[in-house]
């Protein structure tokens, strides 16, 4: 279960940052007054073009970042003040997080078992399975620098699901990687879902969102403009698929983003 | 606790499996290091033995019978080329010959004036002039330099005992009293000038390095890969990981720190067994107390330089930036290594030994002339010791900061 109850985040602009916003003002609101419940057993898909705050709103999530205004709960924990607690459940996978190119899949597997507090009867049942799961076991004594860029992301979702967390919090899930890997992650997604899993993805792939998500949140500049069930936000945009519902809410919601400016 | 030795064991494990980074760290310092001392110790030991092998050229004018046996006598002749001309060549060729002292293309010149011996005979006799020789030389030439003192200590030497002993029939007879010399260097300072003016500058500098190359990689090299957030959205306090990553930073400059003094000290071993060089080294020996305080200051030392660079690679985006920032601080810690090369006799104020990096090599420079008092000692390990200390907790906090991952 995550709750998140008015969530803003305000960065702080440095001057290089400055200068790529092409912006003069010195912070910037990322994520602005976003309330959001995920539950367990439901996949749910923050969509959003890029930019729109989804990353930000994970991290505050997965306790990387502190909320400047309003609190996030995870599995009943406070992501600031019970971070550690937090930790415990989750795991948070995105293409930033990378492995260290001089170890094995296997030996990192271990060391991040052992992190989480696993014990080696447990650490060696989940290698099991999660490396059958995800076909690594041709690549587990292979140190990462060896792996093709699909493999690597492939070996950071496994080591990252070591602890079997209760929280999947998955930034850009698909992105990077070829159809067939994909595939198996989303399914993998999916199995997490039957097994009563939090999970929680952003994209801005909507025939993706549509396929996986039980619930989505549309995230423009910051803001939630709409949250439901994908039959309840194409009847109240009245449309076809969340393609065109992303783009009618995108022109409603244009003009208060230039506001905001 | 135990999440810090985990996270230290996998800091160490990556460091010793990596064949480069050990090359890197603990092979090419050495090499570095015998490089430096050896090319050093054979160019002192084959520029004196040069000096003393050269055959001199030298030119003698109207040398009388006795002065050619004194120089026989005196084993001059054995190490020069000796040309004896009369005034008349010398008057033609004079030019030539000055010109080739000054260009070093010959080494000595000593004109004897034509009635020498009858000047010696007059000056018995109660004559005014005081019989002269003429001697020229280059000083500004080793080989004409050295030409000069063995003509002037040998031959000479030689020629007026001869002729002293000639006038008097004992020479003894002139001295006043007679001196017997007796050179005493104190023993334990060892005279090993030389290696007491390098070892705290290389001590203080290597150490600098080394923790340079493992401190600036383990922490902002992991930031800019992206290797660091796994590490921090898993459950361990941000502290642990903090004292897991200087630890581990400690340990590995620890041992370059160690394998560059034994190597160093093993250079000055091999290199005071050829030549020349034993002078300068001495007989370089340490007494336990010695090593331990040496270990001790080079300990406070490295945990003041993890925790300098690590602090600026938690606040650096990537490698490039931290490195832009710790470049500067080389030519400091330079300056603070040499400028123990340049103490003058007076005494060292205790004041000094208090700072960072520059007492320390004051320390480790007495250490090495066996000078270092035990509250200069203490001074210089305390002070260290707990500005490192300061600036550690420091790192320990900023790991806490989430400017450290997202500059937010
Ligand atoms: N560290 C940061 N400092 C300043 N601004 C940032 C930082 N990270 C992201 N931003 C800005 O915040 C906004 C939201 O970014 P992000 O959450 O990454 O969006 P998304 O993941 O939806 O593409 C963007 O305008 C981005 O430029
Ligand atoms: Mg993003």
């Amino acid at each position: 279960m995550i709750e998140i109850n008015g969530l803003t985040k305000i960065y702080k602009l440095s001057a290089k940052k400055k200068k790529e916003l092409k912006t003069n003002k010195d912070v910037k609101t990322a994520v602005n007054d976003l309330s959001l419940t995920a539950k367990p057993g439901e996949i749910t898909g923050l969509l959003g073009p890029n930019g729109a705050g989804k990353t930000t709103t994970m991290r505050c999530v997965a306790t990387l970042l502190s909320p400047t205004k309003g609190d996030i709960k995870v599995c009943g924990y406070d992501t600031v003040k019970d971070a550690q607690k937090v930790r415990d459940s989750i795991c948070f996978l995105t293409n930033e997080i990378k492995l260290d190119e001089h170890f094995t899949v296997d030996y990192l597997f271990t060391f991040f078992g052992r992190l989480k507090n696993l014990d080696e009867k447990t650490i060696e049942a989940r290698k099991k399975e999660l490396f059958d799961t995800f076909n690594m076991n041709d690549f587990k004594n292979k140190k990462i620098e060896e792996l093709s860029t699909g493999m690597k992301q492939k070996a950071s979702i496994v080591v990252n699901l070591v602890n079997d967390p209760e929280v999947v919090i998955f930034d850009e899930p698909t992105s990077g990687l070829d159809i067939v890997t994909a595939r198996v992650v989303l399914d993998y997604l999916k199995k997490l879902r039957a097994e009563g899993k939090t999970v929680i993805v952003s994209t801005h792939i909507m025939p993706e969102a549509e396929k996986l998500c039980d619930k989505v949140a549309m995230i423009i500049g910051g803001r939630k403009v709409i949250e439901g069930t994908i039959p309840e936000v194409l009847e109240k945009t009245q449309t076809a698929d969340l393609e065109d519902a992303f783009f009618k809410l995108f022109m409603e919601n244009k003009e208060s983003e230039k506001e905001e400016e | 606790m135990n999440k810090i030795s985990l996270i230290i064991k996998k800091e160490l494990f990556r460091v010793f499996s990596d064949r480069k980074l050990i090359f890197s760290l603990y092979i090419l310092p050495v090499l570095i290091m015998f490089a430096i001392y050896g090319i050093m110790g054979k160019m002192i030991g084959s520029m004196e033995k040069d000096i003393t092998e050269h055959t001199a050229i030298v030119t003698v004018v109207d040398a009388t019978e006795e002065l050619k046996s004194a120089i026989d006598f005196s084993g001059f002749s054995g190490n020069a080329n000796i040309n004896y001309i009369d005034s008349a060549a010398y008057e033609t060729d004079k030019d030539t010959i000055v010109d080739n002292i000054k260009h070093g293309k010959a080494d000595l010149c000593v004109i004897v004036p034509k009635n020498f011996d009858e000047q010696v005979e007059d000056y018995v006799n109660g004559g005014s002039t005081l019989p002269n020789l003429e001697v020229s030389f280059n000083d500004s030439e080793n080989y004409s330099s050295q030409a000069y003192s063995m003509f002037t200590n040998s031959v000479l030497g030689t020629y007026k005992n001869q002729l002293l002993g000639k006038r008097y029939g004992d020479v003894r007879m002139l001295e006043a009293m007679s001196v017997t010399t007796v050179i005493l260097t104190k023993d334990e300072q060892s005279n090993s000038q030389f290696m007491k003016m390098l070892l705290p500058y290389m001590v203080v500098l290597m150490l600098f390095a080394g923790v340079m190359s493992v401190g600036v990689d383990a922490i902002a090299g992991e930031k800019e890969r992206g290797t660091l957030s796994s590490m921090l959205i898993s459950p361990v306090k941000r502290s642990e990981i903090a004292i897991g990553k200087i630890v581990s930073m400690a340990i590995l400059s620890s041992i370059s720190a160690a394998v560059t003094t034994v190597s160093m000290l093993g250079a000055f071993v091999l290199m005071g067994s050829s030549g020349g060089f034993a002078a300068m080294s001495g007989g370089v020996s340490f007494s336990p107390l010695q090593i331990i305080e040496l270990l001790l200051i080079m300990l406070s030392l490295v945990i003041l330089y993890v925790g300098i660079i690590a602090l600026i690679a938690v606040y650096s985006p990537n490698t490039k930036a931290a490195s832009s920032i710790i470049s500067p601080l080389y030519p400091l810690i330079i300056i603070m290594g040499m400028l123990t090369m340049f103490r003058t006799g007076k005494e060292t104020p205790t004041i000094h030994y208090a700072v960072p990096v520059y007492g320390n090599a004051l320390a480790i420079s007495d250490i090495c002339s066996n000078e270092l008092s035990l509250l200069h000692f203490f001074i210089s390990f305390a002070c260290t010791l707990i500005i490192g200390i300061v600036i550690t907790v420091l790192v320990t906090k900023a790991f806490n900061d989430e400017k450290l991952m997202f500059n937010a």
